[in-house]
């Protein structure tokens, strides 16, 4: 450790709601309280509810005052989620700053705002090495993939524990102890081997990625739909004017023309879901999505 | 006893009748004086290869013999009264599509739930005017144990030919009546099947106009994928309203019936030629009749029987030509009803010869001393 | 029965008799939905046309028929079922589907839905429920809400309306389901587990009559129809949990309940082949 042995820790638990950021906070904690620190934790969350953004700060030294970390003071970022790290990245020490990542991503649902085939997710985009360089110390781990390697994937946040162990002053013991009496019961173990695992990965290196581990964390964004161009075709003879799909369609693109028939009103808003052509009640109405075939690599 | 002889009682042979002609399924439901021929079926139709099912209610058995039909297999359902009336509408679905199946009724007491176990006629009209609606419908009236074993082979192959249903009416007599019965008499003959569509799906019509008036039928896996509805339909099988087209949808099934005649009409005659008084009958009291016949005969009394074994369509032209060659001046009609025969008799003749009624509904059948008596009344 | 078709080859036009579209249904019907939904299930599991029958009763759900190419057999009011029957005992090498409606299945053929559901022979039978009988005007039906206005109940309905998956549970049947028009994709794959059951599977259909029934009621047009029926299902996520999460008067949808009685059909065979073979009298 690099601070001043009475400097104020500074450590940043971020990820989504449901991942066990508060958690990974009230284990660190009470770490720091055994051992005779001043303490403080502040947390958001409750409005977060599953896949909303949760984030914690965890103080400790000999005295702490504030509750919260001012930005650029972080010592150790911590990131359940992949894009939540990016979000926070700029509050650690710009010199002596640790990032600690799980490289899973969960897509949130306003980065799919555009539901146009092949468009770009608004999911960022920067890669883990790109990551790695910005900072003094970092480890972009599948904490995920290791722990449902181990049984259940949800011990993620213990394996990321592990990882934080290796950078604070703190015997191994004392971390097993506290988290034993943090987990449920029945978790124990598996959070137990998850936390060594963690550990024993972080231990091989100050600068480490790995991301390979699993390949059970397919981002939304990797996944590949070509892009397509879209037909929609309406059968006007078939077409009774129901209006089903007028105040269906998600993008309001289509619409009843004077003689009550369906008609595609604004098709560059359309996306070729094709929820149209499925609560059509009378057939007539037809998409057609034709990939447009890309150049070759 | 040869294998081709056996004592088999009226309801059976009809059972033994329908699987000789290819029955292969049969759905029914109990119902006293018919249940025997289902316990039959359900018997002998597993050891060839077919199907019996006992439905849920009558109605549910008749649509399973028209379904089992449509799927070309030729099949059977019996009943009695009662279970006839609730029969009726499937049986007049099966009339307007023109699905072979071949009902058995075997006639009881009515109205209603009637005398179960006593023998009547009263579904002589019901038979042919049940269900509603134009309709064309055979209906074979056996009077014996044998008859009723080769009438119902005959029910399947005119049912089968001409795609229409058929019902063999037996009274509550008939088919608890045991009799030796030679199976050997019915010759051995290629099994008769429906027409089954063939050629070229896109230009098949399940109802076109055939030369014989019979359409071929759609073997549902043939690939002709047709359309059968009970509301009238034009020849490509869907519903239509177009005056011209409905009238001749229905026209043709009557049609049919009248061109093919000649086929179905069937009767038996005795000691006609002199009558000077006819009976007209059916059934067990055709059995009478006979005996009647020969007692009078005995006597010196010029009388005959005309017996349908056809009863729908009425042999009419035979029974005024018998009537117009005999000069007969009465026609004695002995029922079991008040009254049913008799009045298709009185139509068909339209006055050339007075017709004679011989009534009884007490549950009892009619006695040839009866008959006899009703004849030299009549005479008089 | 292997799921192995092209999905997304799904044409709804190769299934249609082309002659006959379009169909006759009010604009905004439900059925529409359903028909689709059912023509996609068959797709799905690669079934032949011309191994398909379809039975219909009688009533607006009785006309679908006509339009599916296919075996079609459009039957008498409530009896599909046993035209059914017969069908698939004679011809087992059919897949048997019956289109059939609150009315046909729960009122007039009552009586065939729950034999034929203890029964269990390999029929599809898919009850499109719109709470009404709308071809002859408008009558109240045994699905019809409590309170509803109809042709025969002008002062609002009285009568506590038929749970139709629960009766056919309880009468046995191989598997039973039930969902909205509006979740499209979910009734399709409702009905592709239903056809591919072995035994007798019941799939309810939650249709809406918007011109009739929407109409005398002041339901609105058929899109609020389908949203507020969708709404008073129980929440996606939750469907198939046994549990009433949410508000005891949300519906379930999705498969109610499956067992795995033997077949009929293949049962019946089974036991007569003593008979068959030993030709004992």
């Amino acid at each position: 450790m690099a601070d001043k042995p009475n400097a104020t820790k500074n450590v940043l638990i971020v990820g989504v709601g449901g991942q066990g950021v508060i958690m990974v906070s009230k284990v660190l904690a009470q770490l720091c309280q055994a051992d005779g620190h001043d303490v403080k934790q502040s947390e958001v969350h409750g409005m977060a509810k599953r896949g909303g953004g949760v984030f914690s700060h965890v103080r400790f030294g000999p005295k702490v005052w504030s509750p919260t970390i001012p930005e650029g003071e972080v010592d150790i970022l911590v990131a359940l989620e992949w894009a939540e790290g990016l979000r926070w990245i700029k509050h650690l020490k710009p010199d002596t700053g640790t990032f600690i990542a799980d490289c899973q991503k969960i897509v949130p649902p306003f980065a799919c705002r555009n539901r146009k085939r092949g468009a770009e997710p608004a999911y960022a985009p920067q890669t883990p090495e790109e990551i790695i360089d910005q900072v003094h110390a970092g480890y972009v781990m599948d904490a995920t993939g290791m722990a449902a390697n181990l049984g259940n994937a949800k011990a993620s946040n213990t394996v990321l524990l592990g990882a934080l162990s290796t950078v604070l002053e703190f015997p191994e013991d004392a971390w097993q102890d506290i988290i034993a009496g943090t987990v449920p019961p029945k978790s124990v173990e598996i959070n137990a081997r998850a936390f060594a695992e963690g550990r024993a990965w972080a231990q091989g290196g100050e600068k480490r990625i790995d991301v390979t581990a699993s390949g059970l964390h397919k981002a939304h964004s990797e996944v590949h739909h070509p892009q397509v161009d879209t037909v929609v075709e309406i059968t006007a003879e078939w077409c009774k004017g129901c209006d089903i799909c007028v105040k269906m369609c998600p993008e309001r693109c289509l619409r009843l023309n004077g003689q009550l028939k369906a008609e595609l009103a604004l098709p560059d808003l359309c996306t070729g879901c094709q929820l149209c052509s499925w609560l059509c009640p009378d057939m007539a109405i037809k998409v057609t999505n034709t990939p447009i075939t890309e150049p070759a690599e | 006893m040869t294998a081709t002889r056996r004592n088999l009682e009226g309801n059976e042979a009809c059972a033994l009748g329908a699987i000789r002609a290819g029955c292969r399924f049969f759905a029914g439901y109990p119902i006293t004086p018919s249940s025997e021929v289902a316990e039959v079926m359900a018997r002998e139709l597993p050891k060839v290869g077919g199907t019996f099912i006992q439905m849920e209610d009558e109605i549910a058995s008749m649509g399973a013999v028209i379904g089992a039909s449509m799927g070309g297999v030729k099949a059977m359902t019996a009943t009695s009264g009662p279970g006839f009336s609730l029969k009726q509408e499937n049986l007049g679905y099966a009339c307007g599509s023109e699905i072979p199946c071949v009902v058995v009724n075997v006639m009881r007491g009515g109205p209603s739930t009637g005398m179960p176990t006593r023998p009547a006629q009263g579904d002589i009209m019901q038979t042919r005017w049940g269900t509603h609606g134009d309709h064309a419908i055979i209906v074979l009236a056996p009077a014996s144990v044998s008859e009723a074993y080769s009438e119902t082979i005959r029910a399947v192959e005119l049912s089968e030919t001409l795609r229409v249903p058929v019902v063999v009416l037996l009274d509550e007599v008939i088919g608890h009546l045991t009799e030796t019965v030679d199976l050997a008499a019915v010759p051995e003959a290629p099994e008769v099947w429906r027409k089954f569509a063939q050629g070229p799906a896109d230009a098949f019509e399940p109802y076109a106009v055939t030369e014989d008036l019979v359409p071929p039928m759609a073997y549902p896996g043939d690939g002709y994928r047709a359309h059968c509805t009970g509301l009238t339909h034009a020849p490509g099988g869907f519903p239509t309203q177009v005056p011209a087209v409905a009238a001749a949808a229905v026209q043709r099934t009557t049609d049919k019936l009248t061109l093919h005649r000649d086929r179905i009409e069937s009767w038996r005659v005795q000691d006609v030629d002199d009558a000077d008084l006819l009976i007209c009958a059916i059934g067990i009291s055709a059995r009478a009749a006979r005996q009647a016949v020969r007692d009078l005969r005995a006597e010196g009394v010029k009388v005959g029987l005309f017996r349908p074994v056809t009863l729908w369509p009425f042999p009419e032209d035979a029974l005024r030509a018998l009537v117009a060659k005999s000069g007969t001046q009465t026609v004695l009609v002995p029922e079991m009803n008040q009254g049913q025969l008799a009045l298709e008799v009185e139509r068909v003749l339209a006055g050339q010869a007075r017709v004679q009624g011989l009534f009884k509904i007490d549950g009892q059948a009619i006695t040839p001393d009866e008959i006899a008596e009703a004849a030299k009344e009549a005479l008089a | 029965m292997k799921d192995t078709a092209d999905k997304t080859a799904f044409d709804v036009n190769h299934w249609l008799r082309q002659d006959q579209m379009p169909h006759f249904l009010c604009p905004g019907c439900g059925h529409g939905i359903a028909l689709r939904a059912l023509v996609w299930a068959l797709h799905d599991l690669g079934i032949d046309k011309d191994k398909l029958a379809v039975v219909s009763g009688i009533g607006c759900s009785g006309r679908l028929s006509a339009y599916i190419d296919a075996n079609t057999f459009h039957t008498t009011h409530g009896r599909p079922l046993t035209y059914a029957t017969g069908l698939k005992l004679a011809r087992p090498d059919l897949h048997v589907v019956v289109i059939s409606g609150d009315g046909d299945a729960l009122a007039i053929g009552g009586n065939h839905l729950i034999h034929a559901c203890r029964r269990n022979l390999d029929i599809t039978c898919l009850m499109l429920n719109n709470e009404i009988y709308g071809m002859t005007g408008g009558q109240v039906s045994p699905t019809t809400s409590e309170g509803r206005y109809t042709s025969t109940t002008p002062a609002g309905n009285t009568e506590p309306n038929f749970d139709a998956c629960a009766l056919a549970t309880a009468a046995g049947a191989g598997f039973v389901g039930r969902e909205v028009t509006m979740q499209v994709l979910a009734l399709r794959d409702l009905i592709r587990q239903a056809v591919a059951h072995q035994g007798f599977s019941f799939v309810e259909v939650l249709s809406d009559c918007t011109e009739i029934y929407g109409r005398k009621n002041d339901l609105g047009a058929s899109p609020e129809m389908m949203l507020a029926k969708k709404s008073a299902m129980r929440p996606f996520a939750y469907r198939n949990t046994v549990d009433v999460p949410f508000r005891a008067n949300h519906l379930k949808t999705g498969v109610i309940a499956r067992n795995e009685r033997p077949e009929y059909g293949a049962a019946y065979r089974a036991m007569t082949a003593a008979l068959r073979d030993g030709g004992a009298e």
